[in-house]
């Protein structure tokens, strides 16, 4: 399965100008960065609630993307009744978000 | 480059989301702001005035039904759109009842935004367009007035229309019925609103004065003529001159007023060169203009320089509901001022104030009100308040009692008009008929003549030209004698 819904990414990389996709893409970049640092600095304080506000916003950066997969293991962390622990979870977002950010990139060169 | 389709503000915490955002909105050709709080939001909202708000539901601060919830308290007309991550029909449901026009569910394409944005945005327009045309139809107040009767309506839309014109108006209507609030409201309503607002009662100026007291005068020009002395034409520069009771100017005035308006130009009384001076001409009677034209006392020539566009100021009998309208205004007004309770009117009382036919006009329910509230002090004004004219079922001034006036005071000649005096008095549940009349006593001349005037004035609702014809006198007359009695006040 790809990393990117190509209904939500492949339109704005068709709607937008290349420059306007590429600061798009900077900025997921940058928040991807943010997020899953805090998730993994929640994961080992025990702080649950920030833990669940940083997946809430993960989730809302990977669908304005159309990085589905990534969103879907956001979601799976921000579910508080889910019994997977970060130390497994983390891992599997962390290289979801690479997939998606190579994937984005991608889209820029086509 | 094209105008910009619509102001849109982003209130939506997430970089990347309001990065698509921005750059979708753009992209539709939007003009676009972003906050990243409801705080921020809020202030940005009430400040540039968007005409859509995308709302996050979940921001820093508080919620984005909290932040719905504020803009309605502040009046925002912004209609806004919910973003949320969350598609349940409660979310739904709880987002149309916190006053959102819509919502959009993310991730969201172009397609969506477009569509979602078109709907509010045109619903948003055609409320506000429906919203003007109410206000337009059914204003309750416009500048000084107070009614919103389609008599009044029609008034206020002509004053809007002629405003930013320079054309003369010429206003006629019943005394009482508002002349100068009409001139007043032109002149605010024009692009001279910046400039003066004279106003001149030509019945009120002794006629030997009104050249000098229009067109000013030199020094010696006259015995007491002491300094030169811009007459009210120079001192309405740039704004509005409003000549009321035009009607009562002399034939030899109107040939100099006529030249003014031709020139634009006129001579001080004792100045050897003419004068100019920019003004735009409001004014007024309340006598039928062409009668008096064909009565030889108008001349038809500045007639038709000053009824370009001609206003009517329906009588308030005319006005329908205006009556207890604005009968609460005065009423609400006058009780503030004078610290009283007063809240409105009892069934009866109001029954009384709309079968009057306020022969005096709206001046005459101000007289009314006023006496009402100095005189008494209630939660809601009684039958037994107002003046005995309502409670009798009097008619209007003119015409003729069948039964002779209680007071011979009031009664000063022929038909007797009805009683003057507004104390209030206890009335019998069933009025009996008034006594017969009793031989007036005789008193100084001097103070039988301040009693008929102010019977007079009172009968006319103070209204100074009217009570003059009840007396056979000349308006300046009546002016006269007030300025007497209240120097030797």
């Amino acid at each position: 399965m790809s990393a990117l819904d190509p209904d939500i990414a492949g339109q704005l990389a068709e709607d937008l100008p290349p420059a306007v996709f590429r600061r798009i893409i900077a900025t997921f970049e940058v928040d991807l960065a943010r997020l899953t640092a805090e998730l993994e600095v929640c994961a080992a304080t025990g702080d649950k609630a920030g833990y669940l506000r940083a997946a809430h916003s993960l989730v809302g950066t990977a669908a304005a993307v159309g990085a589905k997969r990534l969103e879907f293991e956001a979601r799976l962390a921000m579910n508080p009744a889910q019994s997977e622990l970060p130390t497994s979870l983390l891992p599997r977002l962390s290289a979801e978000s690479r997939a998606a950010l190579a994937a984005l990139h991608n889209l820029t060169k086509a | 480059m094209s105008e910009p389709r619509g102001r849109i503000l982003l209130v939506e915490d997430t970089p990347t989301q309001a990065e698509v955002a921005k750059a979708l909105l753009v992209d539709l050709g939007h003009e676009v702001r972003h906050a990243e709080t409801g705080t921020r939001g809020l202030a940005m909202a009430l400040d540039w005035l968007p005409d859509a708000i995308l709302v996050d539901l979940q921001l820093p601060d508080f919620s984005g039904f909290e932040l719905m919830r504020k803009l309605r308290a502040e009046g925002s007309e912004a209609a806004c759109i919910v973003i949320t991550a969350n598609a349940s029909v409660n979310t739904a449901v709880e987002a149309m009842r916190e006053g959102a026009m819509d919502f959009i569910v993310k991730p969201y394409g172009r397609a969506r935004l477009k569509v979602t944005l078109d709907n509010a945005l045109e619903k948003r327009a055609l409320k506000a367009e429906l919203t003007a045309v109410k206000q337009q139809l059914n204003r309750g107040r416009f500048f000084g007035f107070v009614g919103g009767s389609p008599a009044m309506q029609a008034v206020y839309r002509t004053i809007e229309s002629v405003a930013p014109s320079r054309a003369n108006v010429f206003v006629t209507g019943e005394s009482g019925t508002g002349k100068e609030l009409v001139a007043d409201a032109i002149h605010k309503a024009s692009p001279r609103a910046r400039g003066p607002f004279v106003a001149l009662n030509c019945a009120a100026i002794p006629r030997d004065l009104l050249e000098s007291e229009i067109f000013g005068h030199v020094k010696g020009a006259f015995t007491g003529a002491t300094d030169n002395r811009a007459g009210a034409a120079k001192q309405a520069e740039g704004g509005t001159f409003f000549l009321d009771e035009i009607g009562e100017m002399p034939l030899e005035m109107q040939v100099k007023l006529l030249r003014f308006l031709q020139t634009g130009s006129f001579q001080p009384v004792g100045a050897a060169r003419p004068e100019k001076a920019d003004v735009r001409i409001v004014s007024a009677t309340n006598r039928d203009p062409l009668a008096e034209v064909e009565a030889g006392r108008f001349r038809e020539d500045l007639y038709y320089r000053l009824y370009v566009v001609p206003i009517e100021l329906p009588p308030l009998r005319e006005r329908g509901d205006d009556v207890l309208v604005i009968a609460r205004h005065f009423l609400a007004q006058f009780s503030k001022e004078e610290g009283r309770r007063f809240r409105g009117f009892s069934r009866e009382a109001e029954a009384a104030v709309i079968a009057y036919p306020w022969p005096g006009n709206v001046r005459q329910l101000q007289n009314a009100m006023r006496n009402v509230v100095v005189l008494h002090d209630a939660d809601m004004v009684e039958v037994a308040m107002l003046p005995p004219m309502l409670l009798r079922g009097a008619r209007p001034v003119g015409s003729v009692s069948s039964t002779p006036a209680p007071n011979p005071v009031a009664a000063p000649r022929e038909a007797p008009p009805q009683a003057v005096h507004w104390e209030p008095q206890a009335l019998p549940a069933s009025p009996s008929p008034p006594p017969a009349p009793s031989p007036p006593a005789i008193e100084p001349l001097a103070a039988m003549e301040k009693r008929m005037i102010l019977a007079a004035l009172d009968q006319t609702g103070q209204d100074v030209p009217r009570a003059a014809a009840l007396l056979e006198v000349n308006p300046s007359t009546i002016y006269r004698k007030l300025a007497a009695w209240r120097a030797a006040h």
